[in-house]
């Protein structure tokens, strides 16, 4: 029953409301992360005050920083530049550093730090140099500022909603509607600052259509391929290799449990959270350069997203790759020569069926 | 078949016959016949996790058997529905108290005397009769002032005593208890003795579980003690409680 | 008694009452300030508004008292509804539409001209079918399984509606469905209407109040509470809940009929997902399990819209938009404070 909705008005990028909120939210998010990492550390050499008046002051400073990217996009390459150098600089001298000692199997030597320090440095300098010379990175440096973005909100929300509603909640279905509400608001939000028309993002690398198997298809799709696989292989790598995919897993078994081994809860499903809204904000991204964007796009992805993770195995990272893909195969071709316009009604069906007949998914969790 | 004693619908209200449980590798039950005597008082002993409550499970029909069948009144059956439960004259408790928590005392027992078929039950509005009987149910186990109150409100024991007052509610022959007296106050703990001695006396079924010696001797007339899904003994109690095997197992040094 | 169990009863009924109060006292703000807010909007904006505001307040409020019954008092959390609405809807509108479809160059559709009051029960009946058979399949999944499959269905009902051109003229819409027509005489005034659709809201609380009053009612807390002791007690718990199920899906049909044959027009936009989430949004808001608080919960959204307008910086196109966020606000808060909804006897 919506009311005919008139499509017009002014649109403008520019929303000192909602640049202001996200300033608001990055310096909340920032500092809260910086006063659970530092304090434990520093607690035996500052008073709890002086802490959180540091951390409210770098808080504050990313949150201006925040507002500046937003009220000049055009000078991402100048004002965001340095930021992708610098953290281009730490993961080479890193992932270096991970290599020397490796493959000289010493532990920290002055030059096990220090050259890899060095290299990283000047890679990342020169990375810096490189994009702050050409305007036209910009879009892809705002890639990287979306993200972040994403991934603040989400965390935001994680701290200020969720950990509230996860203390009282007697039921999931509490934290579904809490969703549904969240969802609501954020929607019709984005919808009245950026109207809702969908609109196609500025063109980037790769949209022009290459020969392919016969048939035409954009380049972008290809790194979009690409970008999902890099990413799937980094979650796996973070999930199975580090530490903190360890804790991850033991939360995702046992909370309560991970709580009393020493995990901090918190902190690990709040990067959770943040690594999360991250990736569905790139989702949205390359989705939006593949078609346009419109306020509404998220829902139904979600509920394919959710959807693949059913048909493959709820709680398996393979099973979610591979339901994603099998979805995906079944949507564009249909089973049973259906058109196009058929594809959602075929991934509930699908669901349906694999609910049914298979609720564990293809690849059940052990 | 003669030699199955459950068969013998004058002695038994109630048994199994070689019923096996298997969930995911956990042999629940295994090969397990036993028969609970008509209008007498049963006891099921075990240690934790011996499959007791599975037994109970079966018996109403919440868990589908691997094998084996299920006898009441003389007749065997492979197939138990839950909802056949009071069509059978089967009514029980949970042991993890499961009473319906969001709706009153009132209504919890209610919904156990109203008619069970879609149409009369959407036309009825509450006889007078399923009124004075809940009433009495309340009245039994002295829940009556708290016939208002949400059963999630009330205590772990009062909601104990809700679930029995609920299985009693329904006119059943055959009573299945799991831990009725596990964190009952002293004083309800006789009362819940007296309840299940009146229904003896009116000739009731009862099959229980509880680790309590005590009252295993205070109450039971047949006794059955499981362990690891099968049977150990089974038999009278003064009997079963003699034999050595259970002497060691759970009367100590 | 010893003192021990003397104290804890005393101390839990103060503690009940205490409670009861603070509900009591929320549920009786949320009365006066919808009730004030409708005596105030009318008398601001005159009879004209009342009577559209009514219309939709009537039209909304059969969808949440019918979902209620499904959400509420059965406990499935279906975000479905909105399909059942629109098999209704497109029932009534395709057999009573008056526009002859060839004459139109695009896609053609054959003109029934059925009356309203034949094609309504069509509708009802339709949906119904339709109801048992998803019901049966739904029936096994449960909690936020089910939230997804039903999810499904109003998607797939979204997308028959907009995909099979041939019945439903797919994005290009129904035109001219018939108005209601009684002893000879066609409900064209806005009045009329507005008596017709609160008639039937009456109609549909009055059966919704039978049911939930009714044992049957009382067996559906059960099943929502614990399927399997209900099932232990010996209801076949299928069967109650379909029978809810379809009960539920023909009372939305018959909104959908009323609400085609109001706006005249119907297109797929009216049946998408998200008027689906806004009906469970508001059958939360209003409370679950109270048919009173399903009144009250559609009244606040019918009101919420026209409260938006009073917003400086909300242009008059986005005031559903700004309704949408307030709504979404607002179930937030409510599942932290009171996850029953202001008037609910059932806390999610
Ligand atoms: N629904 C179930 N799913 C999987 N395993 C189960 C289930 N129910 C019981 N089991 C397993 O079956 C075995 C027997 O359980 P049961 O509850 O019958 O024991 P019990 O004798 O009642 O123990 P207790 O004295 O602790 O109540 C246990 O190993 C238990 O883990
Ligand atoms: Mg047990």
């Amino acid at each position: 029953m919506r009311h005919q909705e008139v499509v017009g008005g002014h649109y403008e990028v520019q929303n000192p409301v909602v640049n202001i909120v996200f300033g608001l939210v990055v310096a909340g998010v920032v500092a809260w992360a910086l006063f659970e990492i530092l304090y434990p550390r520093l607690r035996g050499r500052f008073s709890r005050r002086s802490i959180q008046g540091a951390v409210g002051l770098a808080g504050i400073l990313a949150g201006l920083y925040t507002g500046l990217l937003l009220v000049y996009p055009d000078n991402l390459h100048l004002l965001f530049g340095p930021v992708a150098g610098l953290a281009v600089g730490v993961a080479v001298a890193l992932a270096l550093r991970e290599g020397l000692v490796r493959v000289t199997s010493s532990e920290d030597g002055p030059m096990a730090t220090l050259v890899p320090a060095i290299i990283g440095l000047a890679v990342g300098a020169g990375a810096a140099a490189y994009i702050a010379d050409r305007p036209e990175s910009g879009l892809y440096l705002s890639w990287a500022v979306s993200c972040l973005l994403a991934g603040c909100v989400g965390l935001g929300l994680y701290r200020g909603l969720y950990v509230t509603l996860r203390n009282r909640a007697r039921s999931p279905l509490i934290m579904l509607v809490a969703s549904m509400g969240i969802l609501l608001a954020i929607s019709a939000t984005i919808t009245i600052v950026f109207e809702s028309a969908p609109r196609p993002l500025p063109p980037a690398f790769g949209s022009g259509p290459i020969e392919f198997g016969g048939g035409n298809i954009k380049g972008f799709n290809f790194f979009t391929v690409g970008v999902s696989l890099a990413g799937f292989a980094g979650l796996l790598w973070l999930l199975q290799r580090t530490s903190f995919g360890r804790s991850v897993r033991a939360i995702g078994d046992d909370e309560d449990v991970s709580k009393v081994v020493g995990i901090n809860t918190t902190v690990v499903i709040a990067i959770v959270f943040f690594i999360g809204a991250a990736f569905a904000a790139m989702a949205g991204i390359l989705s939006g350069h593949d078609t346009a964007i419109q306020p509404r796009m998220g829902l139904l992805l979600l509920l394919k997203g959710w959807i693949a993770s059913v048909v493959g195995g709820i709680g398996n990272l393979y099973g979610a790759l591979l339901g994603g893909f099998a979805l995906g195969m079944v949507e564009q071709f249909g089973i049973w020569d259906l058109a196009g316009e058929w594809k959602d009604v075929i991934s509930f069906v699908v669901l349906i069926l694999f609910l049914s007949f298979w609720p564990k998914g293809v690849l059940p969790r052990k | 078949m003669t030699q199955i004693p459950a068969r013998d619908a004058e002695r038994y209200a109630l048994g199994t016959v070689g019923v096996s449980k298997n969930f995911g590798g956990v042999q629940a039950l295994h090969r397990l016949s036993i028969s609970i005597p008509r209008g007498q008082i049963t006891c099921v002993i075990g240690p934790n996790g011996s499959g007791k409550s599975t037994l109970i499970n079966i018996l109403s029909g919440m868990l589908p058997l691997d094998s084996g069948m299920v006898i009441v009144d003389g007749e065997g059956l492979h197939v138990v529905h839950p909802y056949e439960m009071p069509d059978l004259g089967i009514t029980r408790t949970f042991q993890d108290v499961r009473v319906f928590n969001q709706i009153s005392v009132w209504d919890n027992i209610m919904v156990v005397l109203t008619r069970r078929k879609l149409l009369p039950a959407l036309l009825e509005r509450g006889k007078a009769s399923q009124r004075e009987r809940a009433e009495q149910a309340l009245r039994d186990v002295g829940m009556w002032d708290k016939r208002n109150s949400l059963a999630e409100d009330l205590s772990y024991g009062q909601r104990k005593l809700l679930e029995m007052a609920r299985a009693m509610a329904l006119d059943a022959s055959i009573y299945l208890f799991d831990e009725p007296f596990a964190g009952l106050f002293p004083q309800m703990l006789t009362r819940v003795k007296d309840i299940f001695k009146q229904l003896r006396a009116r000739g009731k079924s009862i099959l229980f579980i509880t680790h309590n010696m005590d009252i295993v001797r205070e109450l039971s007339d047949h006794l059955i003690v499981m362990d690891s899904g099968e049977l150990l003994v089974e038999g009278d109690v003064d009997e079963v409680l003699a034999r050595r095997e259970v002497i060691e197992a759970y009367l100590g040094d | 008694m010893t003192t021990r169990t003397g104290e804890s009863t005393e101390a839990g009924q103060r503690l009940g009452l205490v409670g009861r109060l603070k509900n009591g006292n929320i549920e009786l703000w949320a009365n006066l300030i919808v009730l004030a807010l409708v005596i105030g909007f009318v008398f601001w904006r005159g009879s004209g508004f009342a009577i559209t505001i009514g219309t939709v307040f009537a039209i909304w409020a059969i969808l949440t008292v019918s979902l209620n019954l499904v959400v509420g008092y059965t406990g499935l959390l279906s975000v479905g509804h909105i399909g059942f609405f629109g098999i209704g809807a497109y029932s009534v509108a395709i057999l009573t539409s008056t526009t002859d479809y060839s004459l139109l160059r695009t896609q053609s559709i054959p003109t029934h001209e059925w009356p309203f009051f034949a094609a309504l029960p069509v509708g009802i009946v339709l949906a119904g079918a339709v109801a048992l058979v998803v019901g049966v399949v739904f029936n096994r999944f449960r909690d936020d399984v089910f939230v997804l499959v039903s999810f499904g269905f109003a998607i797939i009902s979204f997308n028959l509606f907009l995909n099979a051109g041939a019945i439903t003229r797919g994005a290009f819409g129904i035109h001219e469905v018939a108005r209601p027509n009684i002893v000879g005489r066609t409900l064209d005034g806005e009045l009329e209407y507005l008596i017709m659709a609160l008639a039937c809201l009456a109609i549909v609380s009055l059966v919704a109040w039978a049911i939930v009053t009714s044992s049957f009612g009382r067996v559906l807390t059960a099943i929502r509470e614990d399927e399997q002791a209900a099932a232990v007690f010996g209801y076949r718990v299928t069967h109650y809940k379909l029978a809810i199920w379809v009960i539920s899906a023909m009372m939305a049909a018959m909104a959908g009929g009323l609400f085609s044959s109001w706006t005249s027009f119907i297109d797929p936009n009216s049946f998408i997902l998200l008027e689906s989430i806004l009906l469970v949004s508001i059958v939360i808001l209003g409370g679950l399990a109270t048919i009173w608080g399903s009144l009250l919960g559609a009244m606040t959204f019918v009101l919420l819209e026209e409260g938006m307008r009073f917003l400086p910086f909300i242009p008059d196109v986005y005031v559903g938009q700004a309704r949408q966020v307030a709504l979404g606000v607002l179930l937030v808060v409510l599942m932290l404070f009171r996850p029953q909804g202001l008037m609910g006897r059932y806390k999610l």
